[in-house]
């Protein structure tokens, strides 16, 4: 199940605190502020700073 | 401080700044843990823990639409308990435990329950984002309880509950003892035997609208709170 439009309501990057919104065919999560991408594993968002690579647009 | 079942020489005036335990844990312990726990917790702490998990579901009183966050969902043993009619969320640290959660509610079809890779006392929530925040089996577990339960707090509307299940230290002088003896013990089990609910409600800034133990061993409490 991909992620639903509410829990992306309330997900912020954890770094910025600013909402994230899905790219790469909704496979992963981006931060526009400090363009961290965190991935979708197997439909789980992982919201952790380690996990995240920094990706410029 | 009847909801304590404690003397007064017990509830010390440094309720408020004292060690919540003898043991200190980092969360590359915790994980490391869990990731080993991962494939025999539901044996192994399944049923024992399972009474107080039925009790707090009662407890919560929920309600269709209500926004639930359940912090530390592990393997998702709670997942198949709540009611259809409301929106979970589960979020956990370690990526094994929910491995096997995202497989339960795959194979359950829970499509009310969606679940994140998040820190628990580092939430990526907005504030006043839930109706109910719940740790089962949490709080003894993590390096910074009061940094996650702080967090809980920020995370749940006001008016809404916050509700902890958890083994805290023994309110009584030989069992308080044991607690503290085997917490260098149990946290090779993921947990410390030792925290402290006075100091840990404390510091947490959290005042309890009940509190009550579980089960016949009496071994957890459950403690709701509602937020400001």
């Amino acid at each position: 199940m991909p992620v639903d439009a509410e829990l992306l309501d309330i997900l912020a990057c954890p770094n910025c605190k600013t909402p994230v919104k899905l790219v790469k065919n909704d496979t992963a999560l981006k931060c526009d502020q400090c363009h961290r991408v965190y991935p979708i594993k197997d439909d789980i968002p992982v919201m952790l700073i380690d996990e995240a690579t920094v990706e410029q647009d | 401080m009847a909801l304590f079942e404690r003397n007064d020489d017990q509830f010390r005036p440094d309720v408020g700044s004292q060690a919540l335990s003898v043991i200190a844990i980092e969360n590359d312990f915790v994980e490391g843990v869990y990731h080993k726990l991962a494939k025999v917790y539901d044996v192994l702490f399944g049923p024992i823990l399972h009474p107080g998990r039925l009790l707090a579901l009662r407890r919560m009183r929920i309600r269709p639409g209500d926004r639930v966050l359940e912090v530390g969902v592990g393997t998702g043993i709670n997942t198949s308990l709540y009611p259809y009619t409301c929106q979970v969320t589960g979020i956990d640290l370690s990526a094994s435990m929910l491995e096997k959660a995202r497989q339960r509610v795959a194979r359950k079809g829970l499509r009310h329950v969606r679940l994140v890779e998040m820190d628990a006392a580092r939430m990526t929530f907005a504030d006043d984002s839930f109706d109910i925040v719940y740790a089962s089996y949490l709080v003894n577990c993590v390096s910074d309880p009061i940094g996650v339960v702080r967090e809980m707090r920020r995370v749940c509307r006001p008016g809404g509950k916050i509700v902890i299940l958890n083994h805290f230290r023994s309110a009584n002088r030989v069992l308080s003892r044991l607690d503290r003896a085997l917490s260098p013990l149990t946290v090779h089990l993921g947990f410390k035997s030792d925290l402290d609910l006075p100091g840990f409600l404390a510091q947490a800034g959290l005042r309890p609208v009940s509190i009550e133990k579980v089960s016949v061993s009496r071994l957890w409490s459950l403690v709701i709170c509602v937020k400001e």
